[in-house]
């Protein structure tokens, strides 16, 4: 059986694993994924810690994490698109396996291509504000 | 450690101006540690001017903040030595700004850079080997009374819960736990990931051609940002994110004040005793 996830721990899952496909992992880019939590998705700083406990993270899969993902309200879930296609754009390159965790995703949330599109010209807005990958902070 | 030595005597060989800015604010520390916070500033500053110069390119910053944010993107600056740069640039500022400076927090700062100092010649000649000893701290020119004792005890306290709480925020805002070994996360998640590509390749998804899809992506994008539908949603997407951005910076710059509050009041009470 499969156990649905929290909202820290599966944006924290997902964020990760979009970055982990991309290849690199720079540390603004790590800063970024924190900002996003609490200033987009509303998460305290206590939930963002206890996500990444062991007990919360370490023995969930990805396939935990887009169940979880679908179980989201719809709000939710089209803002954790958006954070992890944020993470994506971080260095304004895709890889393949940055483009198949995306589209995992955005079936997992059922998304119409129009909401996708949404999703991702609004990730480029957040990634510009929050200079991920250059330029001063 | 008596009057005329100095921890800093091995920073000599590598950098004379650091050297000697260290030797200052060491010899600052007890009797004006204002100083010593304006001098160790300076020293971060000169340390890092020096590695931007050595490890990278094009126009660099001149604020000191951005300057350690740029080294730190580079990965020339690692973070536990990002952290100490960016505490001493703090307190540094804090007592241009008026904010007055307890000796313990002076003292402390002056370990910190002397371990930064070991590294930073590390960096400036690679390869070499430097086995620093245990921090020694200078003594005071006159022997301190028992409330003074007490007092910078409770500052030593107030600044370890200060630095705490500063590394409960830090902890909060990075991608993985302090306990985490990212190197066997990342090995995991690759491994989950290319299996579950393989697996919608065998359900007869097409083969993704990355460079192809980010073309096609940006070019979407620019058409998409044009379109009046989604360019009234994002304008009001990214007025949003502005003012929740906006929120977290200034909940991270009020608690900053907060710690700075906590430090002078318990200097103002001893003044007032």
């Amino acid at each position: 059986m499969t156990l649905l996830l929290d909202l820290p721990t599966l944006w924290f899952l997902s964020a990760r694993t979009m970055a982990v496909a991309g290849e690199d992992l720079p540390t603004v880019q790590e800063a970024a994924t924190g900002l996003y939590a609490q200033a987009i998705l509303g998460l305290t700083e206590e939930e963002c810690r206890k996500a990444k406990d062991a007990d919360h993270i370490s023995n969930k899969t990805l396939i935990d994490c887009l169940a979880g993902v679908r179980a989201l309200p719809r709000e939710e879930s089209e803002k954790l698109l958006t954070g992890v296609m944020m993470i994506a754009y971080a260095d304004r390159s895709m890889k393949p396996l940055e483009v198949r965790w995306a589209s995992m995703l955005a079936s997992a949330i059922d998304v119409t291509p129009d909401i996708f599109q949404r999703c991702c010209v609004n990730a480029r807005i957040i990634a510009s504000m929050l200079r991920p990958s250059g330029g001063t902070a | 450690m008596s009057k005329n030595e100095t921890n800093f005597q091995f920073l000599e060989r590598f950098d004379k101006r650091v050297a000697r800015l260290a030797k200052q604010a060491e010899k600052y520390v007890h009797t004006d540690p204002d100083s010593c916070m304006f001098k160790l500033r300076l020293m971060v500053e000169t340390m890092a001017k020096k590695l931007t110069a050595l490890q990278m390119r094009g126009d660099i910053s001149k604020d000191l903040g951005a300057m350690l944010g740029a080294l730190e993107r580079s990965g020339t600056l690692p973070r536990r030595q990002a952290d100490t740069m960016h505490a001493i640039r703090r307190d540094g500022n804090a007592a241009v700004h008026g904010s007055p400076t307890p000796v313990p927090t002076a003292m402390r700062r002056l370990s910190e850079a002397y371990k930064i100092s070991g590294w930073f010649c590390k960096m400036m000649k690679r390869g070499t080997k430097i086995q620093l000893d245990v921090f020694d701290p200078p003594d005071p020119p006159v022997p301190i009374d028992q409330q003074t004792k007490q007092l910078h005890g409770q500052i030593d306290a107030l600044e370890e819960s200060i630095e705490q709480r500063r590394l409960a925020t830090r902890e909060s805002l990075l991608m993985f736990g302090p306990q985490e070994d990212v190197a066997e996360v990342t090995r995991r998640i690759t491994e989950e990931l290319k299996a579950l590509d393989n697996v919608a390749a065998a359900a007869g998804e097409p083969t993704i051609d990355a460079d192809f899809v980010a073309l096609v992506m940006a070019m979407d994008l620019e058409q998409i940002e044009e379109d009046p539908r989604h360019g009234v949603d994002s304008r009001q997407a990214k007025r949003e994110a502005e003012e929740q951005l906006e929120g977290i910076k200034i909940h991270l710059a009020q608690r900053e004040k907060e710690f700075l509050a906590e430090r002078t009041f318990l200097l103002e009470q001893r003044s007032n005793a």
